[in-house]
């Protein structure tokens, strides 16, 4: 029975094939505006969709979009451009795109089948030859992406992809499901502007960085027909330049928007596309010994008073408009790995008790706790550049006075240095994408475990080194769920790290706009659906 | 216009000039005095918190209305006079006084010592100055007595070379010459006639200069120097609820009106001063 | 005079050489580096190896006066070295963005000429009369309004309620140049007319302007011949060293205005710590002073025949 069905799902791939790569083959080759001329001659009148981003600029390493270079994957897969064989859903789960299947053969083999259907905007046919191309061009020159694939040899035949890696890499899907896993047609190269030839709904036509990108319609595009002609993707930093260009109508949607904006577009005219993301706002506990305050951080009511000091709904309510929400864990409860955690939740009452217990006590009235002479003051350092840290920061300050604690905020843009000080500083309040590709390995191995590159705060639990041994071995998706909750919980037991919320990433744009829409990776925005009405 | 005609009119102006000094010194200490007590006068904490009162706009209760955290903003503004009217002074204070002997002693002198001054002074003022507060808030740490320093630093070679190039223009004056014919010490001669002549555009410059540099001393707090959360700065306060101008204007506004005023009150007073110094009035004395 | 000019101009290699170590020194001191800027600025974290892996490859690895002085031999050979950041040459990427900033610099320039010198002898000519306080208000308003604040209201009124000019500059353009000029015009016209009021009271009260007055010479001619080209010296110190530093890029507005230009362009190394574009923005600021400070002397002494050309040497 699977077996037919398997044969007719091909035979329908197949004359999919035939009207999707072979419409193109009298095309000429790398024809965007070509292809687009002739479009519009058929259909008459142009859709045009202007784009205002502040992350497609260099110093947000997205200078260009081609997907070998630093995180110039992005601005490929986000603006259409790239495709990946893998896509990351809102639930962190892994569905096909350009590959059919991947089956993990052994613990080091994969078999991934491409689409028959799938070719590229300059019509060819994206064949596992194409991507064997582009995977191998990319571990030779992308440090990062070879150390997260561990790729020891890739073989293609036909739509079949076999790759082998040289150790054990239960995430290799996931990887490969991150921007610099477009796959791009190595037949056209890399122009000198960074311009790559994808297998996406558009077709980069002009790329100034820092500035602006062109794209035009995919006329041979494999999965649908593409509605929109031409859209322009313009660089705005500026908060509220931005929130004035969508105002003016100088753009159709905007990214990257200053919550302090929303209110404006809260219309009729505007719509939002929100939807809750694994960026998180959260603070790591200095353990060092050598901190003058180590008496302070390392007690653990202290610990605990600030985490049910902490007014975690309030932030996100009032000071991010709503658009956020509280944290428990490292992840969102989206997530299968953030279900199921327990952590301590605003309560000043028990705050106090938990000091007064431990012998916190305000002596000579000054609002602040003493114990053997020492005050309860925390070094709270956070940075600018998230500009919800400071409001953070802020709020926590004032809850956290509450229940008898100074907290002296150090907000700069040198924290990356400080926090390497262990005698600078008591709390860290960071904000990062902790599961960006809908797994919980990269969390730990960065800021919890040993020999994280980020554990600048020294915490150590010998059951946590243990869980993430087992992490690292672990294939099956949702053993590595369970992992990771219990090793969160190990996290939030002592306090050590306390998550405080997860960004809403919102995407505003006028109101007759359609198909725009926000997800959790960060990863999809424009697509064939895009419209304007 | 026979002369005593002239002495007359010199002294009404003088009179009406007295008036005017007297008035805006008055503003100016009215202001200090807010300043000096403004934890006192203050109708609300202006760090308490309360969320469920959050940007509440303009109202009798709250006159300015309330920031996102709810805390008045009104009071806020008061107790930020400190920070931002202090700082501010401080710093283009030092950089005046030590900007001007500079660049008098500069233009007096000529020679070497000017070259290599001069020289300084073109780094200076061509150096990037946030390189430089990079620097200084890396070294130092953040605080608004280092980013007053930052500012310090690449700021006093303006009031150096308008110094300059002013005594420059008086030292082959006939009077100036004639001075130094009869006798006067170098110092006499700056001290006399030197600066008393140029103390005009520097002090036109310097008044003009608080508004400036209030805002300069804002724009480093986004560095990490400057006023740390929760100090209320108004610089801070402004550019903090830049993304609301259009939303919550007030957040804005408020600040905004309090550097507005100060500005007025100092840049006047600066020209009641300078007039009152003009060298023309003396002499009619 | 040809000869006081080159050894002005031989002035610039110490100053170049002081400022770029200097930069260099500075950037080390303010810490972090352009692969830590990277990462943060992603948000997402790689490991040791590569973190090593990248700093080796731009040398960050080695110590500061070996990087110093490579730079250094490379910048002799002509090779300013290619910027971390976007992987292109150094020379071409700043070379591209000065159209921008010479257009804003002339046309805001000439904006502030055009409004600060008549409004400012206007003003003192009627000295505490109505049309002084209104101008010297405006001017109280101009100065105590952030940039950010005049390029909102200016996008406000000319790009959303009248539609004059777009909100984000297309390219280099008189129409998309207009609100970031009138932006920085409006802040330094602030400053300006004030300077101007006051060096024309100056001079109106010096006795030649009397004695000329009482021998029955026209007022506009004493004004034109006299007063202004007196009032000239303090006018060009001041435009001299704003066309200095608005030549260095004016970053806030130009990142407001999505105006490509060299100051965007020197906020965003400086923040990432792309030490090679850094540099090559610090010595163009180093040479737009020389340059600028010489052309300056020079016209002091057509204008002002007490300054001798020696007065200003010694």
């Amino acid at each position: 029975m699977k077996k037919i069905l398997a044969i007719l799902m091909v035979l329908c791939l197949s004359v999919g094939i035939l009207a999707g790569c072979g419409s193109s083959a009298n095309a000429p080759a790398s024809s965007g505006e070509n292809s687009s001329a002739s479009s519009d001659a058929a259909s008459g009148t142009k859709k045009t969709f202007v784009f205002g981003d502040n992350t497609f600029n260099a110093s947000n390493e997205d200078p260009t979009i081609n997907p070998h270079e630093a995180y110039s994957g992005w601005p490929c897969i986000r603006y259409g451009v790239g495709e990946t064989l893998m896509k990351i859903a809102d639930d962190g789960t892994l569905e096909p795109w350009l590959a059919e299947s991947a089956t993990n053969v052994n613990e080091t083999t994969w078999e991934i089948v491409i689409k028959d259907s799938v070719c590229f905007s300059n019509g060819r046919r994206c064949d596992a030859a194409a991507v064997k191309a582009c995977l191998e061009h990319l571990i030779e020159v992308h440090e990062r992406a070879a150390d997260n694939l561990k790729i020891a040899s890739i073989e293609a035949d036909g739509q079949k992809l076999t790759i082998v890696t040289s150790q054990p890499n239960p995430v290799l899907m996931n990887y490969l499901s991150e921007a610099y896993g477009c796959i791009i047609d190595m037949d056209e190269g890399i122009t000198d502007d960074g311009i790559v030839v994808g297998t996406g709904p558009f077709v980069a036509t002009e790329l100034v960085t820092d500035d602006h990108l062109n794209l035009v319609k995919n006329t041979n595009y494999w999965d649908g027909e593409v509605h929109i002609d031409e859209v322009t993707i313009r660089n705005i930093t500026d908060g509220d330049t931005l929130a004035l260009a969508l105002q003016s109508g100088e753009i159709d949607a905007a990214y990257g928007m200053a919550y302090g904006s929303y209110p404006m577009f809260e219309n009729d005219s505007f719509k939002f596309s929100g939807i809750q993301t694994s960026r998180c706002f959260w603070g790591m506990v200095n353990f060092s010994t050598e901190n003058p305050s180590a008496a302070i951080m390392l007690d653990p009511a202290v610990r605990k008073a600030i985490a049910l000091g902490i007014n975690k709904q309030g932030f996100v309510d009032v000071l991010l408009n709503g658009y956020g929400y509280t944290a428990t864990g490292a992840f969102p409860e989206t997530f299968a790995f953030g279900q199921g955690v327990k952590a301590e939740s605003y309560d000043p009452e028990q705050a106090k008790a938990v000091l007064q217990e431990a012998g916190w006590v305000d002596t000579d009235g000054d609002g602040i706790r003493e114990k053997d002479g020492v005050k309860l003051v925390i070094r709270w350092l956070t940075y600018p550049t998230r500009l919800e840290l400071p409001l953070l920061a802020e709020s926590a300050q004032a809850t956290l006075k509450e229940i008898g604690m100074d907290v002296q905020i150090n907000n700069t843009k040198d924290h990356n240095t400080i926090r390497k000080d262990p005698a600078a500083w008591d709390i860290w309040v960071s904000a990062n994408v902790n599961a960006g590709l809908g797994d919980p390995a990269n969390f730990f191995a960065t800021y919890c475990l040993d020999n994280s590159v980020k554990n600048s705060g020294g915490h150590h639990s010998d059951r946590l080194e243990q869980l993430a041994a087992q992490l690292d071995v672990t294939f099956d998706v949702n053993e590595r769920a369970k992992l990771a909750v219990e090793m969160q919980q190990e996290l939030l037991d002592d306090n050590s790290y306390i998550f405080c919320s997860f960004l809403r990433m919102s995407m505003i744009s006028k109101a007759n706009v359609t198909g725009l829409e926000a997800h959790a990776c960060d990863f999809y925005e424009l697509t064939a659906d895009l419209d304007i009405k | 216009m026979s002369g005593t005609v002239t002495v007359r009119i010199q002294k009404i102006k003088k009179n009406t000039v007295k008036g005017r000094l007297i008035f805006f010194l008055i503003l100016a200490v009215i202001l200090l005095l807010v300043t000096i007590f403004a934890d006192r006068i203050v109708p609300y904490d202006p760090y308490a918190q309360d969320l469920s009162k959050s940007m509440m706009p303009p109202s009798s209760e709250h006159l300015m209305g309330t920031d996102r955290y709810g805390r008045d903003m009104f009071s806020r503004v008061i107790v930020g006079a400190q920070v931002s009217i202090f700082s501010t002074l401080a710093l283009v204070g030092v950089i005046s006084v030590f900007g001007t002997i500079v660049g008098t002693l500069c233009g007096y002198y000529g020679g070497a010592v000017d070259a290599i001054v001069m020289r300084i002074s073109d780094v200076c003022l061509a150096f990037p100055g946030l390189v430089f507060a990079l620097a200084i808030a890396a070294l130092l740490g953040g605080g608004v007595g280092n980013a007053v320093i930052a500012l310090a630093v690449i700021s006093w070679p303006k009031y150096a070379r308008v110094a300059r190039s002013q005594t420059l223009a008086l030292k082959n004056v006939p009077f100036v010459l004639a001075a130094r014919l009869s006798g006067c010490t170098s110092l006499q001669m700056i001290l006399r006639h030197i600066l008393p002549n140029i103390l005009g555009p520097i002090l036109v410059t310097a008044m003009l200069d608080i508004g400036t540099m209030m805002m300069e001393l804002a724009g480093l707090s986004f560095l990490g120097l400057g006023a740390q959360p929760p100090t209320a700065e108004w610089g801070n306060m402004m550019s903090g609820g830049r993304s609301m101008l259009q939303t919550y204007p007030w957040l804005v506004l408020s600040p905004g009106l309090a550097i507005f005023v100060t500005v007025v009150i100092f840049n006047l007073l600066g020209d009641t001063v300078r007039d009152y110094m003009d060298p023309k009035n003396s002499r009619a004395r | 005079m040809k000869k006081y000019a080159v050894r002005r101009l031989l002035q610039l290699i110490p100053i170049l050489l002081a400022i770029t170590f200097l930069s260099y020194g500075m950037m080390r001191i303010a810490g972090s580096d352009v692969v830590e800027q990277k990462m943060e600025n992603t948000g997402e974290t790689v490991s040791q190896e590569i973190v090593d892996a990248a700093r080796e490859e731009l040398g960050l690895d080695k110590p500061f006066f070996v990087q110093y002085f490579s730079w250094l031999a490379n910048l002799l050979r002509g090779d300013m070295g290619t910027s971390y950041v976007s992987n292109k040459p150094v020379f071409s990427t700043f070379v591209s963005k000065l159209p921008a900033t010479l257009l804003l610099t002339f046309v805001s320039i000439l904006l502030t000429v055009v409004i600060s010198i008549p409004l400012g002898i206007w003003a003192a000519v009627r000295q505490n009369k109505a049309t002084d306080y209104v101008i010297r208000t405006a001017s109280f308003i101009g100065n105590s309004l952030p940039n950010f604040f005049v390029s909102l209201l200016l996008m406000y009124l000319f790009a959303i309620r009248l539609g004059w000019f777009p909100v984000i500059s297309k390219g280099v353009s008189l129409q998309s140049v207009a609100l970031p000029a009138l932006t920085l015009a409006i802040a330094m016209s602030a400053k300006y007319l004030r300077q101007v009021r006051a060096t024309v009271l100056d001079e109106l009260s010096k006795d030649y302007v009397l004695g000329a007055r009482a021998r029955g010479v026209p007022f506009t001619t004493i004004m034109m011949k006299s007063v202004l080209k007196a009032s000239l010296v303090t006018i060009i110190t001041l435009l001299t060293i704003s066309i200095g530093s608005l030549l260095g890029g004016t970053a806030i507005v130009e990142s407001i205005f999505m105006w490509d230009g060299v100051g965007k362009m020197a906020v965003d190394a400086i923040n990432m710590r792309d030490y090679p574009i850094i540099q090559a923005y610090v010595m163009w600021m180093a040479i737009i002073y020389v340059v600028v400070n010489l052309i300056t002397d020079l016209s002091y002494r057509f204008l002002d025949p007490r300054i001798r050309l020696g007065g200003i040497e010694q």
